[in-house]
């Protein structure tokens, strides 16, 4: 009884329940398997089709991820000869693990985090860099040239999002006077939501975290049409796996610190789940998730853009939009509209 | 540089103009999503009434070949090809020698088989004609040969888990196709 008490406590103690569960670990991987699936139906419906069905029929086809994870972990992982082999196999784990990080300075409500920080955003932000870092090794390691290919488009696309994704986000932190997440939702309790006080910031941080993901229209280094898988053609297996549920992982991340900044994070929090310590971090999840569904969404509706189109679209209209936002900001602040 | 930009076409393309026409694609796939109906039908649950004319697996009547050959030398992927008797020992090692040499009968690989039909236009004497069968599976894929007794056998009946409801697909002028259920 006192171990299991002893236990229980340690995986409700802010710092173990945040990577391992709630936003970590077990909740990532239960939003990969729903979000999958939900792109998949979603596509299927506008493309006038059924989608995923068999897999627990009732459901249409809910449990159809499960199956696939199964599969993916039963299948062969194959090394190709001429790889690079130790970043070949460590790859995939540390570009899902690197990806995931961030979610550690992701506060789960104003007093149930893991680590607050007076400069939590830019912990939140710089971690998310890691990854790209890691997409641009993998495709370096397979040894293939398209990967080669997916790795360098998704160099490029990094420089081309990066600069845009800080100034937005960064505008916000000048526009509610904090960088620290927990005190920015504070900040718009009391006043408005971010995406009211600054609808450009919203617009131009939704875009890029599309452009980031590989979110269609912007699915350039994956790119199944002309790249196979992009940096990720090597790979079988659940190494393949975990490539593949990177990319939703990042966006995974990029839709909680959406909701924090822009959508008011846990408040307004429902009365029922006040009393949980983690409850509020429900309402988060439910904005991220609702902004996922809109992200996958836009598979079923657009084609893709070059390469080139892309980077054109973040340096001339993103890049300067963002600035523009960070004007924005300063008029809010400036009107008195954030109480800053 | 110049070369991409003028590839791309779209340098001097309005902004707005262009967030206007991504609205309307979002629009669009959103009436998709909700208002237009799908147009697949559920398969082994729900199974289309195929149209007759249909180029499914081949009906061998044995009876009626000339053994001419001419379906193998315009089968296009090698799938028909002529076969001895396989009864009579396929050599001249036994003791009596027949008086005419056995005759050749065409037999099937359906592994190669890409369902043209031109088998069905050349023959002669209209000893090969479709099925409508097209869903049979294998387990392994020298099952998928049929020589020539088997190949007169007739093409594999394929069997439900669950009684299929048969449906047949109606033109539609405002949904495309959809379907009524027949019997």
């Amino acid at each position: 009884m006192g171990a299991l008490g002893w236990i229980l406590g340690l995986l409700l103690s802010p710092w173990v329940f945040v990577p391992l569960i709630y936003p970590g670990l077990v909740s990532a991987f239960a939003v990969l398997l729903f979000i999958i699936w939900f792109e998949r139906k979603l596509a299927a419906k506008v493309q006038r089709r059924f989608g995923p069905y068999y897999v627990l029929r009732h459901l249409g086809g809910a449990t159809q991820l499960v199956a696939d994870l199964i599969r993916y972990l039963f299948a062969e992982p194959i090394i190709p000869e001429e790889a690079d082999a130790l970043a070949f196999v460590m790859g995939p784990a540390l570009l899902f693990g690197l990806t995931l990080l961030p979610v550690v300075a992701i506060p789960v409500s104003g007093t149930f985090y893991a680590i607050r920080s007076d400069v939590s955003l830019l912990i939140v932000l710089a971690l998310l860099t890691l990854g790209a870092a890691m997409t641009l090794i993998i495709g370096w390691a397979g040894n293939n040239k398209f990967s080669l290919i997916g790795g360098l488009r998704e160099g490029f696309l990094s420089m081309a999002y990066e600069i845009p994704l800080f100034v937005a986000a960064l505008s916000m932190a000048a526009a509610y006077g904090t960088l620290d997440l927990v005190d920015m939702v504070e900040v718009q309790a009391e006043t408005a939501w971010g995406v009211a006080l600054n609808p450009l910031a919203a617009f131009v941080f939704l875009v890029i975290s599309f452009l980031a993901t590989s979110r269609f229209p912007f699915e350039i280094s994956e790119a199944e049409s002309e790249l196979v898988m992009g940096p990720f053609t090597e790979y079988s297996g659940i190494m393949y796996g975990l490539t593949m549920g990177a990319s939703y992982l990042k966006y995974y991340v990029l839709c909680l610190l959406f909701s924090i900044m822009f959508l008011g994070g846990w408040e307004p929090v429902p009365p029922q789940l006040a009393a949980v310590p983690f409850g509020p971090g429900v309402v988060v999840f439910a904005k991220a998730l609702a902004l996922m569904a809109l992200g996958v969404f836009l598979r079923a509706v657009y084609p893709r853009y070059r390469v080139d189109q892309a980077i054109r679209l973040a340096w001339h209209y993103l890049l300067p939009l963002s600035v523009a936002s960070v004007f924005v900001s300063m008029g809010a602040a400036w009107l008195g509209l954030t109480g800053a | 540089m110049g070369g991409v930009e003028e590839v791309g076409g779209r340098g001097g393309r309005n902004p707005v103009v262009s967030l206007w026409g991504h609205l309307k694609a979002v629009g669009t796939g959103l009436k998709y999503l909700i208002a237009v109906p799908r147009m697949t039908v559920k398969y082994p649950d729900e199974v289309i009434e195929l149209p007759d004319g249909y180029r499914g697996m081949l009906i061998y009547h044995q009876d009626l070949c000339i053994s001419c050959g001419l379906c193998a030398t315009i089968c296009p992927a090698n799938a028909i090809k002529m076969y001895l008797p396989s009864g009579g020992g396929g050599g001249e090692g036994g003791g009596e020698k027949p008086e005419t040499p056995p005759k050749r009968h065409p037999g099937i690989d359906y592994a190669r088989c890409i369902f043209c039909g031109f088998c069905v236009d050349i023959c002669p004497t209209g000893a090969l004609e479709h099925s409508k069968v097209h869903d049979a599976a294998y387990e392994r894929v020298e099952d998928m040969l049929y020589r020539p007794e088997e190949f007169a056998a007739g093409p594999p009946t394929v069997e439900f888990e669950r009684p299929p409801k048969r449906l047949r697909p109606v033109m539609d002028e405002r949904r495309g196709i959809s379907y009524e259920p027949v019997g």
